[in-house]
């Protein structure tokens, strides 16, 4: 007999582990099609499993019911303030309004030389070793690099910054406050100085985000020195990891699918349709939490306030009644643009523009210089849970 | 045929004017600069409205027979 709750199916299985390469999303794609909902037990506030692509979208649209109150349904208690995404409604409206011209793909496109210079260098630095760890070595310190120069910081910095922002997002996620605490305060007094030194001398806020979050006001009032803080370091642990950890994932797809590399070997400018696929297909973020604010049915399903519901991202990229034979890559596919690895509804990624660029030009200026490459033989490689990541990539080439 | 974008799902990811630059194109915030309107979409441009549409995460883009606008 199956287990129920309130008439619906139980689910044990775990997400926040380390499993093999890809366990994860053989574990959505399994748990998605035993019922259109189910109810996951494994943590002391259970969450209610949205797990089919048209649910899902729903889900995300109603956002005046389902509040970012809960942003993680694997972790729904934690305390870490966040800007904009803990906002709803018309405060956060406003305040994205403030932030979105920075991230407009007109703003991105200005980065571009930038980024694909320092793309270039980044390769070349461990082109002549003839192997790196890919992870470590070239996929974090990128969109470091680029985040730094988004809020006008030297991308030199990212030699201190790196080991800083690296400790705090290991420590946030394995619930260590007192590690993550430490090196906050160093990221956040990094953060202070630069915001000070911009209110002192402004630069074009038309330009320049931080002297935009200066200057700005909502409501006649300006944003509060705190504030601005919490955004620039929502804007990092948003940035870094998922970049570092989309690359990790089309390395890999890459060293092992040869007839694929060829392609964009053979074709740069297939990347960024490639990139669009990589993403439906790899999403890093394979879910978000939302709690429920009123008592409803959904579809058939029963919530009551305080509910923690999950938005299964990475069912909704491979469900197979949205993408025909989901789990290929299949760049340009019909309708892929349609993939929820960004999330959708009004708190949909900030960053997916320059998300965009950074993965297209990393491809690009990486398979100009290295176009062959292998996993290292021997290598055992593994992918972490909660948030997926290839904790390290060693890849090979002949020099 | 028109294209119609609801404004009140659109939240500016942009698929649809990257699929559809000859139709559609972007304001400063990144969001659709036709965002709320209803266009007549010109004979040859019928295949990228059409890819705008099938693109938009959200939904919010229909293509409809008349510019009438919905009751």
């Amino acid at each position: 007999m199956t287990e129920t709750q309130r008439g619906c199916p139980v689910s044990h299985a775990e997400f926040g582990t380390d499993t093999e390469i890809y366990g994860h999303y053989s574990l959505l794609n399994a748990e998605r099609e035993k019922a259109r909902f189910q109810f996951n037990d494994t943590r002391p506030r259970g969450f209610w499993m949205v797990q089919r692509y048209d649910d899902i979208v729903e889900g995300f649209q109603k956002h005046d019911v389902w509040t970012t109150a809960v942003r993680s349904a694997l972790r729904p208690d934690l305390g870490e303030p966040l800007l904009p995404q803990d906002l709803n409604g018309q405060e956060h409206a406003k305040l994205r309004r403030i932030l979105n011209q920075f991230f407009a793909p007109a703003a991105v496109k200005r980065m571009a030389p930038m980024a694909r210079q320092r793309a270039r260098e980044l390769v070349e630095e461990v082109r002549s070793r003839g192997e790196c760890d890919v992870a470590a070595e070239f996929a974090i310190r990128f969109p470091t690099e680029l985040f730094l120069e988004l809020l006008g910081l030297p991308v030199e910095d990212g030699e201190f910054f790196l080991p800083w922002s690296e400790a705090l997002f290991a420590a946030f996620l394995a619930g260590e406050p007192e590690t993550a605490a430490v090196a906050k305060k160093k990221i956040l007094d990094y953060f202070d100085a630069a915001v000070s030194e911009r209110r002192a001398s402004p630069r074009d806020p038309a330009e320049d985000m931080v002297s935009r979050l200066v200057e700005a006001r909502i409501d006649d009032q300006p944003l509060s020195q705190e504030d601005i803080l919490t955004i620039c370091l929502t804007l990092m642990l948003a940035g870094l990891d998922t970049t570092r950890s989309a690359l990790g994932y089309i390395f890999l797809h890459l060293a092992q699918n040869e007839a694929d590399r060829k392609l964009l070997v053979d074709d740069p400018s297939l990347a960024p349709a490639a990139v669009e696929e990589f993403i439906r297909l790899y999403p890093l973020v394979m879910q978000v939490g939302r709690e429920v604010q009123q008592d409803e049915e959904f579809n058939g399903l029963d919530l009551e306030t305080g509910d923690v519901v999950w938005l299964g991202i990475g069912q909704a990229n491979r469900d197979p009644r949205k993408f025909p034979d989901p789990d290929a890559f299949v760049p340009g596919r019909k309708g892929g643009g349609q993939h929820l690895a960004f999330g959708a509804g009004p708190h949909r990624c900030l960053g997916m523009h320059l998300a965009r660029l950074e993965l297209a030009v990393a491809l690009e200026e990486w398979h100009r210089l290295i176009p062959d490459y292998r996993i290292k033989p021997g290598t055992e490689l593994t992918e972490r849970g909660g948030q997926l990541t290839l904790p390290t990539l060693p890849l090979q080439w002949e020099v | 045929m028109f294209i119609s974008i609801d404004a009140n799902k659109c939240t500016g990811h942009g698929r649809c004017y990257t699929v559809a630059p000859d139709l559609l194109s972007e304001d400063d915030e990144g969001f659709v600069a036709q965002s709320g309107q209803t266009l007549a979409i010109p004979e040859a441009l019928l295949g990228q409205a059409q890819e705008a549409t099938e693109g938009c995460p959200e939904g919010a883009i229909s293509i409809r027979q008349s510019s009438a606008v919905d009751a």
